[in-house]
């Protein structure tokens, strides 16, 4: 065990710095606002500290350790050069108040992101502001909004989602002060028209949905739904976060969408850093872009005066601000940093981001054969039902453990904390809520045949183990099952430097 | 060709087994009416070697602030990051993770972000901090929410805050975005002409739900009336402090003069600019407002052994339990960046980061020294102590200044007018650790030019 506040040399100080410019005892500072007490900060020499984190780097999985199949979460590969690309000083040394003509280049690689991702959603303007995908929910959710007040129309209060929805969609929409109507899924966790028409209604501001589902399914009478919210006069608003099964092979635009938010750190590989950065940009369909938060980035030809950083420069890069914009959500142009990691994602792909998406949608379909073929094998395949009964799955397949709860007490969360033992990280658990006792399963396309293969044998044999096995699994990682109750009832939020 | 694929050329093999004969098997359930019938139009893949030319390209026509002399921060400051930060949070593990949801396999960055409650909680001098939201814009938005939710019941000026005048209009304009929703009607506090918060006006802000002030305030002034405004307001309405963290390394902490909640941009400590992001938001505040602060939080506790273990804790508060009651509807953070922050203030130490305050105040006390021996600019709140920046009146536009600072390679400051429009000739110019006095005087001896060349044509 190594505690960071138990590491106090006399004079540890982890990197020696310059001395000030000036000498500090004649800096005038009002008397009442001098520091009365120094943090209880660690003291770590630079060797010291890097053992440290590196320690509890050996304690932390990451895609990198192993299979990571977080439904919902898209944990694919992340490739490395655009970690070195994201350091550049090109674009980690540079201010957002910076003016047009010092950052040329920046705007360029963000008014290229802009255009791809308008191409593969069929919207028709973006912006890259939004940090995270709740973010980018929210944003959109508030352009909708003055949409409607632009026309007079304020009595549109009310936001519908499907029960199977990320719990950001009604959170976001709320914030933006909305009512939230939750219309129940049908049997097999499509959406219900029935429902829906019995909910929309000169009250609707917008439906949030998304496609794929969260049971990964793809909604075949979504077309049918965005007709029936237009027809009422709302707006249909496209959760981005399963779209990594889909690009090139439709779209939301296609499917009658007016907004869709982008989630970088699923779809286009931004790492997930342990819960963050992500970056959440939204596209949108014209009628909605001058509400946009700004400013977006515009190019336009060269012209006389134009300070110009690149002899084969052809545009001008400038900042535009929509005319009736919402303002910032964040205050300066987004997570650059992540956008910029995005890019360089896209470019390794450019068109063939269908069979990106080819390739995560076969792997799971192949994912849940295979277990099931194993299951079959070990004559287990009664212990779980499919979270819904369809041939094909989008790029995640759900399954339910309700059998195997009922046959011999063990639930998805047993199965998870097995799973751990085998060297994997867990499936999501417990959602979507409408499927009891839920794994949600998504291998992405950066799993090789072997790793699924692999992964669907360990799966079984965690079904067939002794339920008490289970019950106290994990037994192999660095602490065993962690009690969550205990934590919420004896609150230790930090360091206990009195203890 | 692609190369991120591993199953690339095995289709046919993973499709027989499944008993299909082709990937549009797999699209069956997308109805012709919506399917995407043309390629993409987007260029074919590239290499990794080519796409680092182009990046490289690309982002080398830009200006770095490292190629040039600088003095532009507005709120986010050029201090040095160690290179240990930069090697060790490249590390797979930290980099590739998620969201800990299982804490079993998790316990390196739950005990991380712990270690980084505890780093803020004891800057800022209060006992509860998440671990990270966004950036201090939407920090202090998300902390006036809170404060409407804790106060409301009780106020007297019911679903009302009160917000410094001076904070800036894009962050004021994230507040608006945030508390539109709930109704909650945004006021104004005024500031004096030297900059400091008008205490007598404050008196108004008592009854409301809550008061967001920022120290150093958006012209870098400290203001040594913030210790008096809790008394003013009174304990029904929550004291919001914006606070600079590498300030905190010689200023004293809001939560020992009343602050409730504080925000920060933590951006100073762990992370380069980037351009604005990513970067993350300190969320801290007293067990008051536990309950309804937002964001993530790790608690210890112990497995089933008994031994010492974290996970998070109070997740009733958040979006995917309690949907749209949920006190935000943040679920992506910033961990990473927080982890970097956590890093640097780890080698910093007590002793690391009252030296790196002072070499940010030396920095701008030293020039402000200098400028203000030039006859021909004015700096209006001279007699206040500053951190990191001040303001500087020129005799002419400020947005000219800096064109003409351009053609000198210095990236003189920013244009306050930006901000605050009737203030064509405010300057505001910052300064860093990374400053150096010979770059002060860089600056002083062209603001004495362009000044006096000014004062020329109007003669």
């Amino acid at each position: 065990m190594s505690h960071l506040f138990e590491h106090n040399g006399a004079d540890g100080r982890g990197y020696s710095q310059p001395d000030p410019v000036i000498p500090v005892d004649n800096i005038q500072i009002p008397s009442n606002l001098v520091r009365s007490n120094s943090p209880r900060w660690p003291r770590l020499s630079e060797p010291e500290m890097v053992r440290h984190y590196t320690w509890l780097s050996t304690r932390n999985f990451g895609i990198d350790t192993g299979f990571y199949p977080l439904g919902s979460c898209t944990m694919k590969h992340n490739p490395r050069v655009n970690e070195v690309i994201a350091q550049l000083p090109g674009i980690a040394d540079i201010h957002p108040l910076q003016p047009e003509h010092q950052i040329q280049g920046t705007l360029a690689i963000f008014h290229e992101m802009q255009e791809m991702l308008a191409i593969c959603a069929g919207m028709d303007d973006v912006t890259l502001q939004p940090v995270a995908g709740a973010q980018g929910e929210f944003t959109a959710i508030r352009c909708i909004q003055e949409y409607f007040r632009s026309r007079g129309e304020l009595g549109r209060t009310k936001v519908i989602v499907p029960d199977s929805a990320h719990g950001t969609n009604p959170a976001s929409a709320a914030m933006a002060g909305f009512e939230i109507i939750e219309i129940p899924s049908q049997e097999d966790g499509r959406i219900d028209l029935n429902a829906l028409r019995a909910v929309v209604g000169d009250d609707t501001a917008a439906m949030m949905i998304t496609n794929p589902s969260t049971l990964g399914l793809f909604e075949p009478e979504i077309a049918q739904a965005a007709e029936i919210v237009h027809e009422a006069g709302g707006q249909m608003y496209y959760d981005g976060a399963n779209f990594n099964a889909i690009l090139g092979r439709t779209s939301p635009g296609l499917m009658g969408f007016d907004a869709v938010h982008y989630n970088l750190h699923k779809t286009f590989s931004q790492p997930h850093g342990g819960g963050g950065p992500g970056s959440g940009p939204i596209g949108v369909k014209s009628h909605l872009a001058q509400f946009l938060p700004g400013p977006v980035v515009k190019k336009r030809p060269i012209l006389a005066g134009d300070q110009l950083t690149s002899v084969n420069q052809e545009w001008w890069y400038h900042w535009h601000q929509p005319a009736n914009s919402i303002g910032k959500v964040q205050q300066w142009h987004g997570n650059s940093g992540a956008v910029i990691r995005c890019w360089a994602y896209y470019r390794r792909y450019g068109r063939s981001l269908k069979t990106m998406s080819e390739h995560a949608v076969l792997n799971a379909n192949y994912l849940r054969h295979r277990i099931i073929m194993e299951a079959e094998k070990a004559g287990v395949r009664h212990l779980f039902a499919d979270g819904a009964p369809v041939d094909v799955v989008k790029h995640e397949f759900t399954i339910s453990m309700a059998p195997m709860k009922e046959e011999c007490g063990i639930g998805a969360m047993d199965i998870a904390k097995g799973l751990l033992d085998k060297g994997y990280m867990a499936p999501t658990v417990y959602f979507p809520l409408i499927v009891p006792e839920c794994m949600m399963v998504e291998p992405t396309e950066t799993e090789s045949k072997e790793t699924l293969d692999q992964f669907a044998k360990k799966f079984v044999e965690v079904l067939q183990e002794d339920p008490d096995v289970l019950h106290n699994a994990p037994v192999t990682t660095k602490v065993r099952r962690v009690d969550e109750v205990y934590a919420a009832r004896n609150l230790t939020l930090s360091y206990p430097f009195d203890e | 060709m692609v190369d991120q694929l591993p199953n690339l050329g095995r289709e046919k093999e993973m499709l027989e087994f499944m008993g299909m004969s082709s990937i549009d098997d797999l699209f069956a359930d997308i109805p012709e009416a919506v399917r995407m019938t043309e390629e993409l139009p987007l260029p074919p893949p590239q290499s990794e070697e080519e796409i680092i030319a182009d990046a490289r390209r690309l982002l080398g026509a830009n200006v770095a602030l490292g190629d040039r002399v600088n003095f532009l921060g507005a709120g986010l400051n050029r201090n040095y990051v160690p290179a240990s930060v930069f090697q060790l949070i490249t590390r797979g593990e930290f980099l590739t993770s998620y969201t800990p949801y299982q804490p079993e396999v998790s316990q390196g960055m739950l005990q991380a972000m712990w270690e980084f409650q505890t780093l803020v909680s004891e800057l800022v001098g209060l006992e509860v901090s998440n671990l990270s939201v966004y950036d201090v814009s939407t920090a202090a938005a998300e902390a006036l929410t809170c404060a409407v939710r804790v106060h409301n019941r009780k106020a007297e000026q019911k679903d009302t805050v009160y917000v410094s005048e001076l904070v800036p209009p894009s962050r004021r304009s994230v507040i608006y975005n945030y508390t539109q929703g709930g109704g909650i009607e945004v006021k104004t506090l005024r500031h004096n002409s030297d900059g400091t918060l008008d205490l007598d006006s404050l008196a108004q802000a008592a009854g409301s739900c809550g008061v967001y002030v920022e120290q150093p305030n958006p012209l870098g002034i400290l203001d040594g009336g913030l210790t008096r405004v809790k008394e003013i307001i009174g304990e029904n309405t929550a004291f919001i402090v914006g606070a600079a963290p590498v300030s905190l390394g010689v200023i004293e902490a809001p939560g020992n003069y009343g602050a409730d909640i504080v925000v920060g941009e933590g951006q100073a400590l762990g992370s380069p600019i980037t351009y604005g992001g990513p970067l993350y938001g300190i969320f801290a505040c007293t067990k008051a407002y536990l309950r309804q602060m937002p964001g993530r939080i790790v608690g210890r506790s112990i497995d089933v052994d008994g031994k010492e273990a974290f996970c998070l804790t109070l997740s009733t508060r958040e979006q995917h339990i309690r949907r749209h009651r949920a006190t935000s509807n943040i679920c992506t953070n910033e961990t990473l960046i927080a982890l970097m922050g956590a890093m640097h203030m780890s080698l910093l130490g007590p002793e690391g980061l009252a030296k790196l305050a002072q070499r940010n105040m030396a920095a701008c006390h030293l020039a402000k020294q200098k400028l203000s021996e030039i006859p021909t600019i004015a700096i209006p709140h001279q007699n206040n102590s500053h951190f990191n920046e001040f303001v500087v009146e020129l005799p002419g536009a400020a947005a000219e200044c800096i064109a003409y600072l351009d053609t000198q390679g210095l990236i003189g400051g920013f244009d306050l007018s930006a901000w605050y429009p009737e203030r064509k000739n405010w300057l505001l110019v910052s300064f860093s650790d990374q400053t150096k006095a010979t770059e002060i005087e860089l600056l002083a001896a062209h603001l004495a030019v362009w000044s006096a060349s000014l004062q020329g044509v109007s003669a």
